[in-house]
């Protein structure tokens, strides 16, 4: 699933600084966690991250994403807390010898929508901004190259190896390997485990010399073909969104707020 | 550009030399070939000239090896940055596997090397435009297939701009339109003074492009020298270096008098074909058709 944005969109939501992005995604995540009113996420996510899809027009990409992600794992919280909530509880309903518990179901909710807030804000993150502008941006703001190299590749090894296994498993069943059913499957993994790890560990030491020979980690200042641009109001305003988080932290530390 | 003087090499885990006694002066702006059997040293070379070997490597060596007047055994790849460019056989694992595009893959060594943003596109834009990968410059990387990898690893060497370009078999999986772009961008490397040092199995192309053939056996310099004479060497295949079909077909032609024993054998098709012509129509002048 493919959520990058493609270089024709274009918005005032895409063109934000990247870390602005990433400081709202980070902010609304934390207050939802924070604050621990029910139905406090729900609030966060009409009034803060909704406004933020719709100014950014991907409304239509978003909610798909979101709920294929979103309702297996929400269907899930309510069937481990709605169940097995580990406090006494009010029955609402009994299945045979489980018990469906009210206090259970409270929680549930609430954890659901603290993770379709975190997971509205980063996919907002995703859809409206390239990788590579949000790698340049850390590296703009001072983060080691190294680390943002570290970030990035972890970002891209998933697809590498994804494409690596499919050639090893083709030719796996070119010589009469049997990968269909379940079993098959099962199967193939050790034969295609092999030659999937061995091969990346022969690549990094041909990447090592790649990356020497292209100048990674000289001394030299990096220069970035990813302008990304900042205005002092988005610095302002991820000050503030900043000082909500923490704000949101103390208030769940002393209490308040419940 | 390129000077070896009586250079050997042996790896760490060697039981012999992996090169031995090479002696090689490649001058600026120079395209030279270098052929020769698996296991003969070649990219063993093209490690030692991208600074590479014995570097990151290990190895003892004997004799002196220098680039750009460096000397080679006392200068680390990171400092030859700029200088020496590298192609390796496996574009796969030459992808920093950071960048989520090909052209910001092709700007990754420049952004290293701190070049300012304006150069960084026109010089993108441009080895984009010579490789033909324009179309395919918002792609992942990892989208690509394995010659469209091949042709971005070479771009991004080519982007880098370097004095000497060090190519290890850049071609092993591309396609002939491919081969030729590749071919055609080292030609306007060569025209712009950028030396060229090429290790490649395919003879019939480079035999028409390089300036010059060096032929390694077992790690020693077995012939060097211009193309017409380093591949119509009968020691070709002895060296296992398979020699061209034109002139295979002329070497037989000769015994038959279907080729003039004065002219040289070809190494090109266009000078097959002319030998062949000009023994035919002295044939029928002289009446043996």
């Amino acid at each position: 699933m493919d959520i990058s944005p493609r270089s024709a969109d274009d918005s005032p939501v895409h063109r934000l600084n990247p870390l602005t992005k990433l400081v709202f995604a980070v902010t609304v995540t934390v207050s939802a966690f924070a604050l621990t009113m029910t139905w406090w996420p729900l609030l966060l996510f009409c009034t803060a991250v909704l406004p933020m899809v719709i100014a950014s027009g991907t409304l239509r990409k978003f909610f798909p994403v979101l709920l294929a992600l979103w309702v297996p794992i929400a269907l899930t919280v309510y069937l481990i807390q709605g169940f097995f909530y580990p406090e006494t509880s009010r029955v609402v309903a009994e299945i045979g010898p489980l018990e469906l518990k009210y206090e259970g179901l409270v929680f549930a909710t609430q954890t659901a929508l603290r993770i379709m807030v975190l997971m509205g804000g980063f996919f907002l993150l995703l859809l409206t901004t390239h990788p590579g502008a949000l790698m340049s941006a850390m590296t703009q703001r001072g983060m080691s190259p190294k680390t943002v190299y570290v970030v990035s590749a972890a970002l891209q090894i998933a697809p590498a190896l994804a494409g690596r296994a499919q050639g090893i498993l083709h030719a796996q069943q070119a010589r009469g390997l049997p990968v269909k059913g379940l079993r098959g499957r099962i199967r193939a993994l050790v034969p295609m485990a092999g030659p999937l790890i061995l091969g990346a560990l022969t690549d990094v030491g041909d990447r090592a010399v790649a990356m020497e020979t292209r100048g990674f980690g000289t001394s030299r200042r990096p220069t970035f073909l990813t302008e990304v641009s900042d205005t002092s109001a988005q610095r302002v305003a991820r000050t503030v969104m900043g000082l909500c988080a923490l704000t949101a932290v103390v208030a769940n530390v002393l209490g308040v707020l419940r | 550009m390129i000077e070896f003087r009586d250079f050997s090499l042996t790896y760490p885990t060697g039981s012999r030399p992996a090169l031995r006694e090479i002696d090689l002066v490649v001058p600026r702006g120079q395209f030279c070939a270098v052929v020769g059997a698996e296991g003969a040293g070649k990219t063993t070379l093209a490690g030692v000239i991208s600074g590479v070997v014995p570097h990151m490597t290990g190895g003892a060596s004997k004799g002196s090896a220098r680039v750009c007047g460096r000397l080679l055994t006392e200068t680390p790849p990171s400092e030859l940055v700029g200088e020496v460019g590298l192609v390796m056989q496996n574009p796969f694992s030459q992808l920093s596997g950071a960048r989520f595009s090909l052209r910001e893959e092709l700007a990754f060594g420049l952004e290293n090397l701190g070049v300012g943003r304006a150069e960084m596109i026109r010089r993108v834009e441009r080895v984009m435009a010579d490789l033909r990968l324009t179309a395919l410059a918002d792609l992942s990387p990892y989208e690509l297939s394995g010659g469209q990898q091949q042709l971005l690893a070479i771009g991004s060497a080519l982007v880098m701009r370097p004095a000497v370009m060090v190519l290890d078999e850049p071609t092993s999986q591309l396609d002939a339109v491919g081969t030729g772009v590749v071919f055609d961008a080292l030609e306007t490397l060569r025209a712009q003074g950028v030396t060229v040092v090429l290790f490649e199995h395919r003879m019939e192309r480079l035999a028409r492009c390089v300036d010059r053939v060096l032929v390694l056996d077992e790690g020693r310099t077995a012939a060097d020298g211009p193309p017409a004479d380093v591949l119509t060497d009968p020691r070709l295949a002895d060296w296992g270096v398979a020699p061209l079909r034109y002139t295979t077909a002329a070497r037989r032609a000769v015994g038959r008098g279907l080729w003039e024993e004065d002219r040289p054998l070809p190494v090109t098709l266009e000078a097959a074909a002319d030998g062949f012509a000009a023994a035919l129509k002295s044939a029928r002048t002289t009446g043996g058709l």
